[in-house]
């Protein structure tokens, strides 16, 4: 009976989500209600942790609750730590969670809202999660190994060194891109300036009060920040009606661009205590306050989706990004989907702390799952404002003719009317001197975001505060990502550096912290500064590229659990694995040769480099432009290569991760697993963590 | 009536913990429960030394994605 129950129930959930994907996939009348985006995720989500989570953690991994996990048998109370697991299950998603499934569905929403909305649903629960579950229970296996660790013991030494390369590589670029997404929302931007410029101080007072008053008391000290950082967001009104303060905080792009590359070097080389942390703790309170406040909003206000399914855009001729849906929708979706840094998360604290092995299904699985409808929530709020108003400020100048009215015919030439006054009141009504040409994904989402809280909280009055209040939550978790990246950055730098110096790798001497910061920044400084520079908008460029090269970390994290599912025998059901890894590589393999061969300027970077050489050829650069033009050519070239040699980086593991399969197959080698011995775990089954000390 | 008061309390107790433990705030509590600490390898870090440790420690791989 119960049995019947159970299948009726489940039959019900999976009636419900197919019937709302139907609706959303096939209805062309009129605007679509935002409830049907959450049920077919919510149901979809149900039915495949219930159901394919479940096959895979009974079947593909055998995970066993009898063996102690890293958390136990190396309890030091600092690495390794039990924890129960709703609260790794916080720290897990906080970790993952950044701006990727935010910005990336935003600007995958220029193809309508259909294929993104898919590929999110989808691709998570058949890569993405998998990814994340298969990696996560990999590391403890192996005593909460690293990526880079199981890839040098379980597939060669030499795939080591690439998932090395790889995640510096990913790391410039993601922290170039998301530099320029803040940027963007901040230009021309007096008021978003000046709260997020007030972030810095409000985190120093924090570091202070941490490390000298109350040291570690970081509930109450997040309190208080987060009290600090909600007045400078009001604040920041008056700071933009004042004409003198204004004009101190209205920066533009390069300005904003040298700012944010001097804080990342700051926070880099500073004490960790003092800048760093105390943001981190800030970022994580507010990005979680605000999803939360997101997912409510969308279900108390149900906003109409006014995006159509899919838009004439899907050609490749997208003003935001050029490219077709193939194989840029996937590549631009990114993290919402399947993150390749994920991995590192799944392979770096979460294994040291997780209680027992079934545990990873919850937390690596369904952490992914949340991300997952974060994302469709972002798409849901990007698609629920008027295509022209998304058209507008997503759009480089050089696309559209400028602002304004030459714009707005451009655009309502594309089949989404728009009006150029109607710009110029959304600016005014949520306090921006304008919207026009502000891609990068952030604005919009803004946009989107305040339309939906003001109609749940304060209506029409607040629209200009909850606009700055997503403006802050975007940039000040995305400068996080920024300030820890960099850091982390500064420690590959000294790792790789020291074989060659050795006072680089000097993890305590001020010269090499100094030089490896100055380096690292560097790195993704010069492709900030290029994508700011870039007249097609970076965005065009520096996005599609990060989107390489997190997919390509995804297929070497899958490379990596496919070879270690077939040496532990389970050849029966490496497609699991082996299917999405087979499905990054072709998308990134495609996107990654138009990038650099497409004779579309807007997509080769060669193309581009050559169109450009060519105008400075005939002649029809003027002289004082010839300098910026070259520098131009150079960038585009520069890009080629780097996509070239993150392509040729995965083709070689997967030339090693060949070699490595058929001698297993082929039974030339005795695969050898790499696990840490079985211990029996001595935890009675309902011991929930430690720090429950009364469980 | 009682009983469901007390089931909210003892909620709202464990949310507290578990609020608590996820951001932080007692990390230096579970590092004076851990074996660790318990077996008395090593000397007891203050609460200020341990804070600053754990910090070193976290952000130097990677714990924030994109």
């Amino acid at each position: 009976m119960k049995r019947v129950f159970f299948i009726v129930v489940w039959l019900g959930v999976a009636l419900l989500g197919a019937g709302a994907f139907g609706k959303i996939a096939f209805d062309r009348g009129e605007p679509l209600n935002a409830t049907w985006f959450v049920v077919a995720a919510v149901c979809c989500y149900l039915v495949a942790y219930r159901l394919y989570s479940a096959f895979v953690a009974a079947k593909v991994l055998a995970l066993d609750d009898t063996r102690a996990t890293p958390s136990e048998r190396h309890d030091d109370g600092r690495d390794f730590v039990p924890t129960n697991k709703w609260v790794l299950f916080g720290h897990h998603f906080a970790a993952i969670a950044g701006p990727g499934p935010l910005v990336g569905p935003t600007l995958a929403a220029q193809f309508g809202y259909l294929p993104g909305t898919l590929w999110l649903i989808a691709g998570a629960a058949f890569a993405g999660c998998v990814q994340d579950f298969v990696i996560l229970f990999c590391s403890i296996r192996r005593d909460g190994k690293s990526l880079g660790q199981m890839a040098r013991e379980e597939v060669s030494e030499r795939g080591g060194f690439i998932a090395q390369l790889a995640v510096l590589a990913i790391m410039t670029i993601l922290l170039a891109v998301v530099g320029l997404v803040v940027v963007n929302a901040l230009k021309s931007s007096p008021w978003a300036t000046f709260t997020l410029a007030m972030t810095i101080p409000i985190a120093l007072l924090l570091g202070l009060y941490l490390r000298f008053v109350r040291p570690g008391r970081v509930l109450e000290a997040s309190v208080m920040g987060v009290a600090l950082v909600l007045f400078v967001v009001v604040a920041g009104q008056w700071v933009a009606d004042s004409q003198s303060w204004s004009r101190v905080f209205t920066l533009r792009g390069v300005a904003l661009a040298f700012a944010i590359i001097v804080y990342g070097f700051a926070a880099s080389a500073l004490p960790v205590w003092l800048l760093l942390a105390p943001r981190d703790y800030l970022s994580a309170f507010i990005k979680a306050g605000a999803i939360f406040t997101l997912a409510a909003g969308i279900l108390f206000v149900r906003p109409q989706v006014l995006m159509p399914p899919l838009t004439r855009f899907i050609d490749g001729t997208g003003p935001v990004f050029a490219g077709k849906i193939f194989p840029f929708c996937f590549i631009t979706i990114a993290c919402g989907a399947i993150s390749g840094f994920h991995s590192l998360i799944s392979s770096g604290t979460t294994p040291k702390m997780i209680l027992r092995e079934s545990h990873a299904r919850f937390i690596g699985y369904g952490a992914m799952l949340l991300e997952s409808f974060v994302g469709v929530m972002a798409m849901v709020a990007a698609c629920a404002m008027p295509p022209g108003i998304y058209f507008a400020i997503n759009s480089p100048p050089s696309i559209v003719g400028g602002a304004g009215d030459a714009a707005a015919t451009t655009i309502s030439g594309w089949g989404y009317p728009l009006r150029a006054q109607t710009m110029s009141d959304l600016a005014h009504r949520v306090g921006e001197l304008t919207l026009w040409n502000r891609a990068g994904g952030a604005p919009s989402l803004a946009v989107g975001m305040a339309q939906i809280f003001s109609s749940t909280i304060g209506g029409e009055r607040l629209l200009s505060i909850w606009y700055h209040f997503a403006i802050m939550f975007e940039a000040l978790f995305i400068l996080t990502v920024l300030d820890a990246g960099t850091r982390v950055g500064r420690f590959m730098v000294q790792d790789l550096g020291g074989r060659v110096w050795k006072p680089l790798g000097r993890t305590g001497g001020m010269p090499g912290i100094l030089l490896s910061s100055a380096i690292i920044v560097a790195l993704w400084g010069y492709f900030l500064y290029q994508g700011v520079v870039d007249p097609l908008g970076g965005i065009n460029s520096l996005w599609p590229l990060f989107g390489i090269s997190n997919q390509l970390l995804a297929a070497v994290a899958l490379v990596v659990a496919t070879t270690i599912l077939m040496k532990m025998g389970r050849l029966r059901w490496i497609w699991v694995t082996l299917l999405p890894m087979a499905w990054l590589v072709v998308i990134t393999m495609t996107a990654s040769y138009q990038k650099i061969f497409d004779a579309n300027p807007r997509i080769g970077f060669l193309a581009y480099a050559n169109a450009l050489a060519a105008q400075i050829a005939s002649g029809k650069i003027p002289a004082e432009k010839i300098a910026e033009t070259q520098r131009l050519i150079f960038n585009q070239r520069l890009d080629a290569a780097v996509t070239g040699v993150l392509a040729a980086m995965i083709l070689v593991l997967i030339v090693e991760a060949l070699a490595q399969w058929y001698s297993i197959l082929s039974r030339r080698k005795e695969p050898e697993l790499h696990e840490s011995p079985y211990v029996a775990t001595r935890w009675a089954a309902d011991f929930s963590g430690a720090a429950h000390g009364d469980d | 009536m009682r009983r469901a008061a007390k089931n909210t309390l003892r909620f709202l107790r464990r949310f507290w913990r578990g609020l608590r433990e996820w951001c932080g705030d007692a990390a230096y509590e579970s590092y004076l429960r851990s074996q660790g600490t318990q077996s008395g390898s090593g000397r007891t870090l203050t609460p200020a030394e341990f804070y600053v440790e754990q910090l070193n420690r976290r952000y130097s791989r990677p714990s924030r994605c994109c």
